[in-house]
């Protein structure tokens, strides 16, 4: 992938995120550096800040001191306390007296998890330093974040995008057109990953890139929409409202969650009498809660559902 | 009574089997292709619901094609040493005659594992070493400790039979009993057994013995077989009780599968409350329930299991009133079938998630929407290119058929299958070497 080959690999090459990029390059110099946490929105260069201070600090073998788990793939507590052990039980053979441990999406996990964590960021604080990446910084405990150097990565500016687009145009030999350069930068609401990805697939239809292709490769990678779950449902339809929510929880891999999202910003221009709109809402918050109490995606969805369909069936009828 | 339906229509031929066309083509592919060259994986495995024709497929295609069948059932006592000396004889040597050899082993699935000790081990090797094919069933195939046998063979699935496939099956058998059966009794029949032909044919000879005619009505009334009774009349019972305390009861009734019943329910509660009122009440009951379990997982706090069987019987018993009262049919729930059916999906969707992850520094569950969906579409405007991208992110053979990539596999897959042979360690590593930065 585009995005992969053309990450950089040192903090030099950064060329946004200044001041954050700014930060950890001292760190580099200095061969020290604190936990770190870093927060901001996907694709604003979190992962490849991590990568390029390790390759900063390590040089060109820094996989021998640096290990990236994932916090929702790495399940359970148990299983980052023991990877940290083994990892960091090992000495470097570099001159930095620590080892770097990345934490991808720190912020799934749940609050006793990162209670657990603590600790063993605690324990292994001489050999090893964690950097915490995580869209919401506020869903880390308090304990955690006041341990951590935070770090805060903002979305990309439509120059910064524009900018590396321009390169990988350049260097891949792609024929854009202005009009396709300025839907990507636009579509990509400064997420630099999905610019990248966006012009990749628009490159690969073979002509020259413009508006609409671009538009095509948008419309398409989109996950499933909630749209016409909700038609279907305020038509009154449960039935057949609770397959297509099926097909989209099962088949097209969606979480509960996302769909929940998704229907949360739709439900305030929904063609439904005002006044049940704010039950409505009452209600996906419930379900929301649910969700994290580990309640059933679908039957919680459908209760939904159910009360949509209810609500325009009585607008029918008044 | 004379012999069992079962035995006495037993399917000869291929042809004869009722339904799943496309899993017998398979079988009969796969087998046809033994003389040509033994292929790599040595074993097929056919699973599906009981009673959908696995073992009848194989009998009828040895009985066609004239193959010596030697087979092993789960009634076998199958430790280490009995499979040797039978199967594994079987699969060195060829038939006295000369005849091609075919071996069944019945219901792996079944294998209990302190009693057939080594019997998996012995299994697998046998696909390792086998001379002539080996077919298994399995009703679950996902049962993890057949998980070595899942993967050393290629899997058929078989599904229920539905109604199309049925009926044909079922009138001819009738006439040839020379007996008149209402088609919406055969219907219901098939409905009731959740298209499991054993079933089908063993309720339908109990019905009609000594009639000449089965009505609807008769096939209503008459007895069905325990389990299914007891799930309807506990279904009927919630959606037509006037009071909690009845309504409660249906889960009384004995041998119910409580999470099993919640799914009854939660399938025909929009069928039998059709009142957008009634409903709507009914799926907050029924989604109360679901609260009430999801504590209960999480907390073993089992004293909170009165309330959900309160919320999904009399909760929704309660909840009709706009609803007119009509006799409609109750569904098998669809979403246990969907799930079983999107299960292999999922596992490889998320074997995907996890290959592209570890090349991109994400988690198997955002790199399928961050990445898989551009994946998708560069393979579909340009294979080429797409295909490099796969390889790029070293997905095995399942994987890239699942994407509709053939030809590539090949080249692919011999290093991966050597690699597991040794006993490497299953790829769960998270730690990418950041060699060969993409394409």
């Amino acid at each position: 992938m585009w995005s992969e080959k053309y990450r950089p690999a040192t903090l030099a090459e950064m060329k946004n995120q200044a001041d954050v990029v700014g930060r950890l390059k001292r760190f580099a110099e200095t061969k020290a550096m604190p936990h770190c946490l870093f927060a901001g929105p996907p694709g604003s260069g979190k992962t490849t800040a991590a990568l390029c201070l390790a390759h900063d600090l390590f040089g060109e073998r820094f996989m021998d001191a640096f290990l990236e788990l994932n916090a929702s793939d790495a399940r359970g507590i148990d299983v980052i306390r023991t990877t940290v052990k083994e990892f960091a039980r090992i000495a470097t053979i570099s001159e930095v007296p620590f080892k770097i441990l990345v934490l991808d999406e720190a912020d799934n996990m749940t609050a006793d998890a990162q209670h657990a964590l603590r600790r063993t960021m605690e324990r292994y604080t001489d050999t090893c330093r964690f950097i915490l990446s995580c869209n919401y910084s506020g869903k880390i405990i308090e304990p955690i974040q006041s341990r951590c150097a935070i770090f805060r990565f903002v979305p990309l500016s439509e120059d910064d995008i524009a900018a590396y687009l321009k390169i990988i145009v350049r260097k891949e030999h792609v024929r854009t057109e202005e009009s396709g350069l300025r839907a990507l930068i636009r579509s990509s609401e400064g997420d630099l990953r999905k610019a990248i990805n966006t012009l990749q697939a628009a490159a690969s239809v073979g002509r020259d890139v413009d508006e609409k292709t671009v538009y095509e490769v948008v419309g398409r990678v989109k996950p499933g929409d909630v749209q016409d779950l909700l038609e279907i449902a305020v038509k009154g339809d449960f039935i057949k409202a609770r397959e297509r929510l099926r097909t989209l929880l099962l088949q097209q891999g969606l979480s509960g969650k996302d769909i929940l999202k998704q229907v949360h910003s739709e439900i305030l221009r929904m063609p439904i009498p005002e006044k049940n709109k704010i039950e409505l809402v009452d209600a996906i918050g419930e379900i929301d809660y649910r969700l994290i109490q580990g309640a059933d995606e679908e039957v919680q969805l459908s209760s939904l559902l159910a009360r949509l369909a209810l609500t325009s069936s009585q607008k029918r009828s008044s | 009574m004379s012999a069992p339906w079962t035995v006495k229509y037993r399917p000869k031929r291929l042809a004869d089997v009722a339904g799943n066309k496309t899993a017998l083509q398979q079988v009969l592919d796969w087998v046809d292709a033994w003389p040509k060259g033994i292929p790599k994986k040595r074993g097929l495995l056919l699973h599906g619901p009981p009673g959908t024709g696995k073992t009848v497929s194989v009998e009828a295609l040895a009985n066609e094609h004239g193959l010596d069948l030697v087979e092993i059932n789960a009634s076998d006592k199958r430790s280490r040493d009995a499979l040797e000396r039978t199967v594994g004889a079987a699969a060195r040597q060829s038939d006295l005659f000369g005849r091609a050899r075919l071996i069944l082993i019945d219901e792996v699935d079944g294998i209990d594992l302190s009693e057939d000790r080594g019997a998996v081990d012995a299994i697998v090797r046998l696909l390792d070493e086998t001379q002539v094919p080996v077919v298994l069933t399995a009703n679950d195939p996902w049962d993890p400790k057949i998980g070595a046998i899942r993967n050393a063979t290629t899997m058929v699935e078989y599904k229920r039979l539905g109604l199309r496939d049925a009926l044909p099956y079922l009138k001819k058998i009738c006439q040839k009993e020379g007996v008149e059966v209402d088609e919406q009794a055969l219907r219901l029949i098939v409905d009731r057994d959740m298209g499991d032909m054993r079933s089908i044919l063993n309720d339908l000879q109990v019905l009609v013995s000594g009639r000449k005619t089965l009505s609807y009505d008769e096939a209503a009334r008459l007895g069905f077989r325990d389990r299914k009774a007891t799930i309807f009349d506990a279904l009927r019972t919630v959606f037509s009780s006037p009071t909690c305390l009845q309504a409660r009861r249906a889960t009384d009734m004995a041998g119910i599968d409580l999470d099993m019943f919640f799914e009854w329910v939660y399938e025909n509660t929009p069928r039998q409350l059709s009142d957008p009122r009634d409903l709507s009440l009914a799926m907050d009951a029924l989604a109360q329930a679901d609260l009430y379990r999801a504590r209960i997982d999480r907390t073993r706090a089992w004293e909170l299991l009165p309330y959900v069987i309160e919320m999904e019987t009399a909760g929704v018993a309660m909840s009709r009133e706009f609803t007119k009262p009509a006799w409609v049919p109750m569904k098998f729930p669809e979403r246990i079938q969907l799930l079983s059916r999107t299960r292999k999906t999922r596992s490889i969707e998320s074997q995907l998630g996890r290959s592209i992850g570890a090349r991109c520094h994400i988690s198997s569950k955002r790199a399928i929407p961050l990445y898989l969906s551009y994946v998708r579409f560069i393979l579909e405007k340009n294979p080429a290119a797409g295909t490099k991208l796969l390889e790029w992110f070293g997905l095995d053979e399942d994987a890239m058929e699942y994407l509709g990539v053939k030809a590539a596999a090949a080249e692919v897959a011999p290093t991966k299958e050597k690699k597991e042979r040794k006993g490497a360690k299953p790829r769960t590593a998270t730690k990418p070497k950041r060699k060969g930065k993409g394409v």
